[in-house]
């Protein structure tokens, strides 16, 4: 034991001659010597190189230099050593989140893939509402590169340290300290402001971008609660409720419930508003008003309603007016109506909370006692603080979460008067508008990074939670206030020992009542106080609940609203909300549900206007017939902005967004937020780096006038037209459906209450598309024209053996709950990796979306066989045709979400050459795209026009470089790795996310059950916040897609040309006359 | 030995003898290129290497260097290729299906018709190859034994018969143009002397001796040839057609297309033969051989071809309103009067009113008429498949996929590209092959020369 063999090298290290002993210590032999010699530069000159070694030096300087080109390819990828319990390459993990930015709220599901966030769902379970685009493809701005990625002082970058010691230097001196802030909806949050503010003596301000201080003050300082699923009678004066207006998600979803014909009951929706909105779109009377009407809409059903004597209206306004109001009276005292206006005017506010105590509608549909808990902006205070800048008084200004720089209607002067505060501090994730303006900018964490509880009402109380570790070096701004206010603690743990602390039940449950609230996303608990108490100036709290008490003169002031001959209403659109998403490219690239189109602000204006203007031939914007610019001057402020023809416009009134035109001083706020050529390079930038960027469109929050203090969007403007064109890009050209009713089928509920018991095909409004057979059908004894059988009975060839064997996926979209909201459209987008192509290819009409949704407006002439109305015009049929191109002044308006249909005659199947698409044995019509040639000629025969061809690389080429996330370092993270990415020169479109069908056919492979109805979703029919489409199998008698399918409104489009689409659509009920 | 009658126009005019023929013939070959040659070859040559950069261009960036968009997805490409696919249609229709018919006055025409046939399916051959996304898996629509598992092409796709069709008729017309052409290269080669000359059309000739055996079997496999090569003619636009026919777009999906698409093909073959020969005879001197006789010929195939197609045209506009089909008669309505009426106008004025000025015999006799129409019959014609394509898939089913189709640069380069490299390979086949079948014009010079004709009086 204890004896080790022992081994030596050679007999040399046995004996340790000298030699070895010598060997070992000089670790470069003399053979060594010459190449290193030979590679030190510093002794090259002096190096001889021998006539014989110089073959040897070239051969190795060749070998050398040729190695050296061929660049191994350098792989980041680290193995786990010990791998994270929960995470399984390849195995999705949800985490249970709350999104909150200051306009919109949602419970969502993050769903992160080895360790990055990818997509955003509804978290159905515990969440209150669904989601809609901005929040669903806000998991993109996560990775945004222009996001600040550390604390800095004007341009130079520092470190935490040092700002917090720079900071606390000029903090401690500073008098007049304010907080500018968004909405504090946290409860935590506003604990550590608190704690800031009794520190230094600071003043909280709450600001919102879009002001709902009008509707506050008309109700005592409430923001009320409304409910839309117990309204029979919905009036909005307005208010685009579904849309943008307060919490539209939540409204959307309890809207929607009651617009389903089978129900016990259906709501009926009158619309009075200027603008074409998404809430409009989906009314069943609209009526088109001038924005200084809106108080006197308000104030007419007031008056009518208490036995006043009101105004009258031209007939059109009148007629829907009556019929509102009538409307109304039969649900009066019951509480099953209600009114809202998406008005800020405090008068026109208070007319509609009174119209709707007359009415009984309180404690039922509106709840003004408690009321919720977001947009506690006070836009008189703001006033008031820009005033203060100016006048040099205040000594810092902390600005978290807001961009008043650019969204402020003076922002000028609040960018005059943040020169003259001493210490400006930008809590806010970019150098935007006014974090670049900021002495000192201290980045927040992005919301998948931060921990974070929110209120939005008084009873709930939601928990955010990361869901990657920070990418750079942020930290949460409420974790710098606290730093700032000497407390040390890291924000998460104070989070935590708040709810610890204010724990009523023993305390060592609470770990188990913390983890259920991080689980599912709600604190379970008592919930969190939202304290008022937001800083020293307690006397503020009186002015900010200034009410509006007296209706007279509010009904005096309302009627009193200045007109001018244009007027002009601002609004906000579906994909920029208040100008938060101009970075995020799913959402520019996102046609607008109304107009489609995309990455653009225009002027909206009715086709009639435009017409008179002598611009007529601007109306069918093409790709070589272009928009006509205009000069739009309000407030002494002017814009230049294409004119886009929308019709249902009101007459004399245009509409403009807010929420763009942001960067407009090349701020880094992201590098899809700027216009690009055709090649992709930024437009004005040409070679030089340093060049001023354009902005998509203009801010036009300049335009908001003020009444009794507060921002209404909308005003009395001056137009201007100019000679120059602009390149609008639309994904959709051709707006009315030209009477086919194969495509859209329609309803009133009149009629669909007299039919709705009879099998489908059979109804007056849901005609099977049938061939006349030899064979008595219709069993009346005789054999004629009438014996019929449907055209899914007919096949020319055997047909694919799907029925009833396996699986048939298929689809369900209700076309009477889908609003067109678009919230399927971005989930798509994201979900299964589609390239965002930018304007240009769009403007080429190249958009690649797999989902769109299909907008039809209606036209004078219903359809080529309406000869009554074609005669009463004096037309002939290609006179028809012509007249059916153009959609009425006031149209009704269809949403039709299109995709794949995965007919099982798929047309697009029998013609590529190289059967790159087939279909499957589950009733899918697959794309193969290894095997793809790009012939096209499946596009071509898709009667839906479904299929997107990759023009480009979209992953490579210089074009989409700013745009495209996966040309970015980071961006390409968001990428989807169960989705292929496609390459150039093949075919795609929508697969019903056969990889989620795949992984939920796992799943229940794994639990040896059939897949269980419902288990599966498609990222679309997951996202509607409407529950319009439903996805599932045909073959599973019991699904609900099946039954669906088989019911009285089911049809499927173009079902006459006998391609059997898998996708049905049930016919829309209009909840009108006729 | 055959006779005609004599009140027939001669064919050859003047007094050509046997030598002479062949002289006439052999002049541009050995001879040293004329300037005009010169001229319209660097014309050409130039045409010809920008449509190559605009391909190459296309290869390396992509098919959005087109104008084609998501609701158009063929326009140009598959217009050129249906437009060059119906010009090549009349050189076999004058060799083989003339030949049947013993019709002797294509002797003078067929040589360079069917050059002109051979060079324009290989241009009609590039489109397909270039118009796919991934042209570097052409291969994968042949039928070709593979690695891939089972993987095999569709034969219910149309495409995929154009690509048997195609080859098939580019393969037959090739090896009947090349057995025609081996006694005259023997003559060539004859009468060369020395160089590189001598053995480049010894190797042609493929060591034809002239001898009576040689002369059996050449008429024989011609003839095998022609026979097989007839139903070609018929068979490939009908097949081209199909790619439309069988689709089901409302414009497309009409079982009219094959006749009319072979009538619509003869008729703009023969407009291009005419457009090339008429410039040929006087830049080379053939007018004896090449003259009023054989355009008035050629103009009756015209009316008649013309004709058949306007009747189609007509025939399409009946079906779509007696069809009562709501998307098909939409689809004419828009033709006509949408907004490519002015392409639907440039179809109609160019193929069906103006070829019937060719009932006038005044008309169909002048060679200068003869040219413009020629001209205006190819615009036509290539209009013809523009409308069918673009104005059928600009608005379909959907109306809110409707779109329009506008072309770039690239388009235009790569369509004019192709008319450089066809002139440039025209202008190659003139220097340097024979432009008439010298041996066939032999066998009718006793009967149809004009100076035998007299002789016999």
């Amino acid at each position: 034991m204890g004896v080790t063999k022992k081994y030596w090298t050679g007999l040399d290290e046995l004996h340790g001659t000298e030699g070895y002993k010598e060997s070992v210590q000089n670790e470069f032999t003399a053979e060594t010597q010459a190449a290193s010699e030979f590679l030190a530069e510093e002794s090259l000159d002096e190096t001889s190189t021998p006539r014989r070694d110089f073959l040897k030096f070239m051969g190795f300087s060749v070998t050398a230099a040729t190695l050296a080109a061929c660049e191994a390819p350098v792989i980041k990828s680290i193995p786990y050593i010990n791998r994270p319990a929960e995470i399984v390459p390849g195995i999705a993990n949800y985490y249970a989140s709350t999104y909150y930015d200051g306009n919109d709220y949602g419970n969502i599901l993050v769903k992160t893939r080895e360790g990055r966030p990818i997509f955003i769902k509804p978290n159905k379970d515990f969440g209150e509402g669904g989601l809609n685009a901005r929040i669903n493809s806000s998991v993109i701005s996560l990775y945004d590169e222009e996001r600040l990625r550390g604390p800095q002082m004007g341009d130079a970058a520092k470190t935490w340290s040092q700002v917090d010691s720079a900071i606390a230097g000029e903090l401690a001196s500073a008098s007049n300290i304010k907080i500018l802030s968004s909405t504090i909806i946290s409860p935590t949050a506003k604990k550590a402001v608190s704690e800031f503010a009794a520190k230094h003596n600071a003043e909280l301000i709450q600001y919102d971008a879009v002001s709902y201080s009008g509707l506050k003050k008309a109700n005592n300082g409430i923001i009320p609660k409304y409910d839309f699923s117990k309204a029979r009678t919905i009036v909005s004066i307005a208010a685009d409720f579904i849309g943008t207006w307060l919490t539209s998600n939540v409204f959307q979803t309890q809207y929607t419930k009651r617009r389903q014909p089978e129900g016990s009951w259906m709501s009926q929706h009158y619309q009075f508003e200027t603008n074409m909105s998404l809430t409009g779109s989906n009314a069943d009377y609209r009526a088109l008003i001038k924005p200084s009407d809106e108080g006197k809409i308000a104030a007419a059903i007031y008056e009518t309603l208490t036995g006043g004597t009101a105004d009258t209206f031209e007939k059109a306004i009148q007629d829907n007016l009556d019929k509102a109001v009538a409307k109304l009276r039969e649900n009066k005292d019951k509480g099953a109506s209600l009114v809202v206006t998406g008005s800020n005017d405090s008068n026109v506010q208070k007319i509609v909370a009174e119209i709707n105590k007359v009415l009984g509608n309180e404690g039922v549909t509106v709840d003004s006692s408690q009321g919720i808990n977001f947009f506690q902006g006070d836009d008189t205070k703001v006033t008031n603080l820009v005033k203060e800048m100016n006048s040099g008084k205040v000594g810092a200004l902390i600005v978290m979460g807001v961009n008043p720089a650019y969204s402020l209607a003076n922002a000028e002067e609040f960018v005059s008067g943040l020169a003259k505060v001493k210490t400006s501090i930008s809590l806010n994730k970019y150098a935007d508008e006014t974090g670049s303006k900021c002495k000192y900018m201290c980045p927040d964490n992005h919301f998948l990074e931060s921990w974070n509880d929110f209120s939005p009402y008084e009873g709930r109380t939601d928990i955010s939670q990361p869901a990657i570790n920070k990418l750079w070096s942020t930290r949460p701004a409420q974790e710098s206030l606290l730093k700032w206010a000497d407390n040390d603690m890291s924000w998460y743990n104070y989070l935590r020992t708040n709810y610890n602390s204010s724990y009523s039940e023993a305390t060592k449950h609470f770990d188990d009542s913390w983890n259920k609230a991080v689980m599912t996303g709600v604190w379970a608990g008592a919930s969190m106080e939202l304290s008022n108490n937001s800083g020293t100036e307690s006397t503020s709290e009186g002015e900010e609940t200034v009410s509006v008490n007296n209706i007279s003169a509010a009904l005096v002031a309302a009627k009193g609203a200045k007109t001018g001959d244009w007027e002009i209403k601002l609004y906000e659109k579906i994909g920029m909300g208040a100008g938060d998403h101009a970075n995020n490219p799913f959402l520019q690239e996102l046609p607008d549900p109304m107009t489609k189109v995309t990455w653009d602000n225009y002027i909206t204006m009715a086709p009639s206007d435009m017409r008179e203007l002598g611009i007529g031939d601007h109306i069918y914007l093409g790709q070589r017939t272009f928009a006509i610019k205009a000069n739009v001057t309000v407030n002494g402020k002017t814009v230049n902005l294409p004119i886009m023809p929308q019709p249902g416009q009101a007459s004399k009134t245009i509409g403009i967004a807010v929420g763009y035109g942001r960067g407009a001083g090349d701020e880094l706020i992201g590098r899809a937020a700027y216009q690009t050529g055709e090649y992709g390079d930024y437009l004005n930038a040409g070679t030089d780096e340093n060049a001023v960027r354009t902005p998509i469109g203009a801010n036009v929050f300049g335009f908001v006038s003020s009444v009794a203090g507060d921002s209404v969007y909308s005003n009395i403007a001056t137009l201007e037209l100019t000679e120059e064109e602009y390149k609008i890009a639309s994904t959709q050209m051709h707006s009315t459906v030209m009477g086919r009713d194969s495509i859209v089928k329609e309803t009133v509920l009149a009629q669909f209450e007299k039919e709705k018991n009879k099998p489908k095909g059979m109804s007056t409004y849901n005609v099977m598309p049938g061939l006349v057979v030899h064979e008595d059908t219709n069993n009346d004894g005789v054999l004629d024209g009438r014996d019929k059988s449907h055209v899914r009975n007919f096949d020319l060839w055997e047909a694919h053996s799907v029925e009833q064997v396996g699986h048939r996926w298929g689809m369900s979209i209700d076309l009477g709950s889908c609003n067109g909201c678009s919230a399927c459209v971005t989930a798509c987008h994201i979900e299964n990796n589609v390239p965002v192509v930018g304007k240009d290819e769009v403007h080429r009409h190249r958009d690649m979306h797999w989902m769109r949704i299909d907008r039809y407006y209606s036209s004078e002439i219903k359809s080529i066989n309406d000869t009554e109305t074609i005669e009463e015009k004096g037309l002939g049929v290609i006179g028809a045709y012509a007249d059916m191109e153009n959609p009425e002044d006031n149209p009704q308006t269809v949403h039709m979400p299109m995709m794949c249909q995965h007919c099982n005659h798929a047309p697009c199947e029998t013609v590529c050459p190289v059967a790159a698409t087939t279909h499957s044995n589950e009733g899918l019509n697959q794309m193969t795209y290894n095997r793809c040639i790009g012939t096209r000629y499946c596009a071509n025969n898709c009667p839906y026009k479904v299929r997107r061809f990759n023009w480009f690389n979209y992953q490579a080429y210089k074009k989409f470089k700013h745009i495209n996330v996966s040309q970015q370092e980071y961006g390409r993270m968001v990428l989807n790795p169960d989705v292929t990415v496609r390459s150039r020169g093949v075919m795609e479109k929508c697969s019903l996310c056969v990889q989620r069908i795949q992984s939920g056919k796992l799943e229940a492979k794994k639990a040896s059950t059939p897949v269980p109805d419902g288990s599966i979703q498609t990222a679309c029919a997951e996202a509607c916040p409407a529950n319009a489409i439903t996805f599932g199998d045909l073959n599973d008698k019991k699904s609900v897609v099946t039954q669906l399918s088989a019911d009285n409104r089911a049809y499927g489009a173009l079902e006459e040309i006998g391609v059997q689409p898998n996708i049905y659509y049930q016919t829309i009920v209009r909840n009108t006359e006729a | 030995m055959q006779k005609e009658a004599a009140i027939r126009e001669p064919l050859i005019l003047g007094d050509k003898s046997y030598s002479q023929i062949t002289e006439d013939v052999m002049a541009p070959i050995v001879g040293s290129p004329t300037m005009w040659w010169k001229v319209l070859i660097t014309i050409s040559g130039i045409i010809a290497a920008w449509g190559v950069g605009n391909i190459l261009y296309l290869l390396g960036v992509g098919i959005g260097t087109w104008g084609l968009n998501k609701t158009v997805g063929w326009a140009w490409d598959i217009t050129n290729f249906v437009w060059w696919v119906g010009i090549g249609h009349a050189g076999t229709l004058i060799s083989a299906v003339l030949l049947l018919f013993r019709q002797k006055w294509r002797m003078a025409i067929n040589r360079s018709a069917e050059a002109m046939t051979i060079f324009a399916v290989m241009m009609a051959a590039l489109f397909p190859g270039i118009h796919m996304g991934r042209i570097w898996q052409a291969y994968w629509v042949f039928p070709l034994p593979n690695q891939f598992g089972s993987l095999w092409v569709n034969f219910n796709s149309p495409l995929l018969w154009d690509v048997f069709a195609i080859s098939t008729y580019f393969s037959v017309s090739l090896v009947f143009w090349y057995i025609g052409l081996i006694p005259d290269f023997a003559t060539i080669r004859d009468k060369v002397s020395g160089g590189w000359r001598k053995k480049l059309y010894t190797a042609l000739s493929f060591g034809w001796s002239g001898r009576a055996k040689h002369w059996t079997r050449f008429e024989e496999v011609s003839l095998v040839l022609a026979g097989i090569a007839t139903p070609l003619v018929f068979s490939v636009h009908s097949i081209v057609s199909m790619d439309f026919a069988t689709a089901i777009i409302p414009g497309w999906h009409t079982t009219i297309f094959p006749p009319y698409f072979v009538s619509g093909a003869v008729f703009s073959g023969f407009a291009m033969v005419l457009t090339l020969l008429l410039i040929m005879r006087k830049a080379m001197g053939l007018e004896a051989y090449i003259h009023t006789k054989h355009v008035e010929y050629m103009n009756i195939v015209i009316i008649v071809t013309g004709s058949i197609v306007g009747v189609a045209y007509i025939t399409e506009l009946f079906i779509s309103w007696y069809s009562g089909v709501e998307y098909e008669s939409y689809a004419f309505i828009n033709r006509a009067t949408g907004p490519y009426w002015w392409s639907y106008a440039i179809m109609m004025t160019c193929n069906v009113i103006s070829p019937q000025l060719f009932w006038f015999k005044k008309l169909r006799t002048s060679l200068m008429f003869t040219f413009i129409m020629s001209l205006i019959i190819n615009l036509g014609m290539w209009y013809e498949r523009y409308v069918i394509i673009v104005t059928s898939l600009h608005r379909d089913y959907l109306p809110s996929s409707w779109s329009e189709f506008h072309s770039t640069f690239v388009d235009l380069g790569i369509f004019v590209g192709t008319l450089g490299i066809f002139m440039t390979l025209f202008l190659l086949f003139a220097r340097f092959f024979p432009v008439l079948a010298l041996n066939e014009l032999k066998t009718i010079l006793k009967s149809s020369g004009e100076n035998f004709k007299k002789a016999d009086h």
